[in-house]
């Protein structure tokens, strides 16, 4: 090969590769894999909401993706030599970065949320459920009105946000439960402490004392009610010669204040009629003489306070009776012994009996001790009012 | 310098610096199609693509900012003007698949609120059912209850009304899942109750 030749196809090779940049390597283009990296990570920023776990980060990689997009859709393509580094490529490496690490501290701030909403979730619910069983010891879950339901819808949409992945507002969810929950506490608290007060229980503890005493020296039958033992025992000759358990009224922890109020009066009081089968709904029953001087004196002061509904009336009867054709896990007020104790009852006492009814006989009893595991607080609300009616009626 | 000249140069200036101007309009219309995105409940329901809207405008901005900082006749708005109009076009589109998801998040909502009205007024009248003769005091809580998922209605339709369908849809999802277990209560008191009565006749008739 002589010379001319060898440098006619250098020339010509020379001008291929001239032509060949010149078509392919002098036109800026994004390598398609960078490309499609960096919109894979645009879709993962939405799916993990990156908007709202990484705005800042999430905003600049935003910015600066729709920059690089602008100047991909751009018609003006720039020219450059093959040696030269492609500025694209390189947008596109830093928008990668950029990506990532909005997708990495999104990922771990919306980790940490989930954490955070699932352990007060289940902490949540592990409480109401010790509450609700507390609740249940103490008998007094209707002075919590809606609070409870209020309660348990409050947590059912937190989980239900919490498995829709919106971890924002399942936290939002549970902190609205927590608060109705101290609310329940403190609202219990108020209405149950003398359940735990010292003074109100040696009260309490010196009406049994009387009775019990008043049996003995006339060595006569007694009744004494302890609410929050749930518990009847029969006394005679100041001995205890019986003792039944009892269901009160629905809101029976109470004091009574007035009719439909469902609690159980407190107080010391009289066997004035005792109803047989077939005079009562309840198989037999022991009719007390509620309201007595001290009943009414205090409803007339909750009148005029205000501290009852202005309607209110009290001329509600109660009775010691048994179950009959019900089926009462509650009454109305009433204290409630199964037949065969009734009937047992019904044969040791007479019109005149004295039935001491109390809260409570030690202080740590079961209402206060549930109150302490509470831990928190409680609140008071009114019960409903049925309908007046001119005569006392048997309520059960 | 001569005055034909002066009269051949004065245009071009003010030509060049007019053709530089600042495209304030275009801010002001892009700003105002973002907004119209907003409203529509982008922000709920495109997040994403909201957000997006809102990184190009602070791009636009940026590019805008760049070019008012060069010499007059150097600046070059062109690129801002292109990716103003890019904003509104997207938020124009944006804004009608937010009115579109806003509206179908509505009707789910609405079809939940009318499920969880359905089954509370359901269990209010089996309430209603129960709630006479001896056992009612027993069903007193369950009473206490359905007035609570009643009440918590209303809030299904504040909900509704301040366009939180969301909100609504999971509130009324409770409701009635609640109600249900109410009224399964109900039923197993009311059975219970024809059961231990059905017992005690067949006691007395033992005797």
């Amino acid at each position: 090969m002589n010379t001319p030749t060898i440098i006619a196809i250098g020339s010509c090779l020379l001008a291929v590769c001239l032509i060949v940049g010149l078509l392919f390597g002098c036109v800026q283009k994004a390598p398609p894999e960078l490309l499609e990296s960096v919109e894979a990570l645009d879709q993962e920023l939405a799916r993990i909401r990156a908007v709202e776990y990484a705005p800042e980060e999430y905003a600049r990689f935003v910015g600066h993706w729709v920059a690089v997009k602008g100047r991909l859709l751009s018609e003006e393509e720039e020219i450059r030599w093959p040696w030269e580094p492609n500025p694209l490529a390189a947008e596109l490496s830093v928008l990668q970065e950029e990506g990532e690490q909005a997708a990495a501290v999104a990922q771990e701030a919306r980790e940490e949320e989930r954490l955070d909403a699932h352990q007060r979730l289940d902490w949540l619910e592990g409480r109401l459920a010790r509450f609700a069983s507390r609740i249940e010891q103490m008998g007094s879950r209707v002075v919590l009105e809606r609070k409870p339901i209020e309660t348990e819808l409050l947590l059912k949409q937190g989980r239900s946000y919490y498995e829709q992945g919106l971890y924002g507002r399942s936290l939002h969810a549970v902190e609205q439960a927590s608060r109705l929950v101290e609310d329940q506490t403190t609202i219990l608290t108020t209405a149950l402490a003398r359940y735990a007060d010292d003074e109100r229980v040696g009260v309490w503890r010196r009406m049994v004392r009387r009775t019990v005493q008043w049996s003995a020296t006339h060595h006569a039958a007694a009744i004494v009610i302890t609410k929050a033992d749930r518990r009847l025992t029969l006394y005679r000759d100041g001995h205890a010669v019986g003792s039944y358990p009892i269901r009160l009224g629905y809101n029976g922890v109470l004091q009574k204040r007035y009719q439909g109020d469902g609690a159980t009066p407190e107080g010391s009081y009289r066997i004035i009629k005792k109803r047989d089968q077939g005079e009562t709904r309840f198989h037999r029953a022991l009719v007390l003489d509620y309201p007595n001087a001290e009943d009414r004196r205090r409803f007339s002061q909750d009148l005029q306070t205000g501290a009852i509904p202005a309607g209110a009336t009290i001329r509600e009867q109660i009775e010691i009776h048994g179950v009959g054709d019900g089926l009462m896990a509650q009454t109305l007020g009433c204290i409630m012994v199964g037949d065969r104790h009734i009937d047992q009852l019904f044969e040791q006492v007479e019109i005149g009996t004295p039935v001491t009814i109390v809260g409570a006989v030690h202080v740590a009893n079961k209402v206060a001790l549930a109150l302490a595991e509470l831990e928190e607080a409680p609140e008071e609300q009114n019960a409903e009012v049925p309908e007046e009616t001119e005569e006392p009626v048997e309520q059960g | 310098m001569t005055r034909p000249l002066m009269f051949a140069l004065v245009p071009l200036v003010f030509m060049v610096v007019g053709c530089t101007k600042v495209p304030t309009d275009r801010i002001a219309s892009a700003e105002q199609a973002i907004s119209e995105a907003r409203a529509a409940g982008a922000r709920t329901y495109l997040a994403e693509r909201y957000a997006k809207l809102e990184g190009m405008l602070t791009t636009a901005k940026h590019q805008i900012a760049t070019q008012e900082a060069k010499f007059v006749l150097l600046r070059d708005y062109s690129q801002a003007e292109e990716l103003l109009e890019s904003i509104q076009m997207d938020a124009t589109r944006v804004t009608a698949e937010a009115e579109r998801k806003r509206e179908e998040a509505k009707a789910a909502a609405l079809q939940a609120q009318r499920v969880a009205q359905a089954s509370v007024k359901a269990t209010q009248e089996l309430l209603a059912k129960a709630l006479v003769g001896d056992n009612r005091a027993a069903l007193i809580a369950l009473k206490v209850d359905a007035d609570g998922l009643t009440a918590s209605l209303a809030e299904v339709q504040s909900a509704v009304d301040t366009g939180d369908y969301q909100g609504a849809h999971v509130k009324a999802g409770a409701i009635a899942q609640k109600s249900e277990t109410l009224a399964a209560d109900v039923r197993t008191a009311l059975a219970a109750t024809v059961a231990a009565k059905s017992q005690k006749r067949k006691a007395s008739r033992t005797k």
